[in-house]
């Protein structure tokens, strides 16, 4: 089990590159340029959706970037949140 | 828990440094310390003491600086990363002859050993980049 968080954009490198390794029982945090693939209708979110990892997006950033809401299975998350995520996860993925 | 986390973003763009910052303002609320915070490559330019930003724009340097003032958060700069951005300390622009030092006292310079001792002596490890 991994926490990985992904602040590249989905036409980056960084995100194919963490598809690729993203699976089920990991879990992500989408922030800065990441925030985008939680849009829904998006291939990229559709891609991520179909790892069955746990995904979350930073609440904060998402919404500097224009998104009031999240696609389905895409929860919000504030820094309390991202903290209690590492208490859970011994080992971070950067993507970036 | 200890943490240490390493950032690798600038401060003037990218979301690395601000992220790091509030992550790190975010741990030491919810009862973690924070052993080190590790500065590499273009991120070390946070420690520039000579960076002018507008009032209505945020500054991750100030975020920094102000954890270091309020919890005592160990801010290193990378060595080499810092010389080739022009941050340098004291004792760097006496020893390359330059006129004075453009890091910021909150910030120390030192050398990649601090990354290792931090990641050897914390609990959790976290990356900011981007």
């Amino acid at each position: 089990m991994v926490l990985h968080t992904l602040s590249a954009a989905p036409s980056g490198a960084a995100f194919n590159d963490c598809l690729k390794v993203l699976q089920a029982g990991d879990t992500l945090v989408l922030f800065g340029d990441g925030v985008y693939a939680a849009l829904e209708g998006t291939a990229a979110c559709d891609k991520l959706r179909a790892t069955q990892a746990e995904l979350f997006v930073l609440e904060s950033d998402a919404r500097l970037a224009g998104i009031a809401k999240t696609a389905a299975n895409i929860s919000w998350l504030d820094m309390d949140g991202l903290v209690a995520l590492t208490e859970r996860f011994p080992r971070q993925l950067a993507w970036y | 828990m200890i943490y240490s986390l390493l950032i690798l973003s600038p401060s003037v763009s990218g979301h690395g440094s601000r992220l790091g910052a509030e992550f790190a303002r975010s741990a030491i609320a919810r009862g973690h310390s924070i052993r080190r915070v590790f500065f590499l490559d273009a991120a070390t330019t946070a420690s520039s003491c000579n960076s002018i930003f507008a009032q209505d724009e945020l500054n991750p340097a100030q975020a920094w600086e102000a954890l270091h003032e309020e919890h005592a958060v160990e801010l290193v700069i990378c060595i080499s990363s810092a010389l080739k951005y022009g941050m340098l300390d004291d004792t760097e622009a006496d020893r390359h002859g330059r006129p004075c030092a453009s890091v910021n006292p909150a910030f120390t310079v030192s050398g990649l050993g601090q990354l290792v001792d931090a990641c050897a002596n914390s609990d959790r490890l976290m990356t900011f980049g981007g």
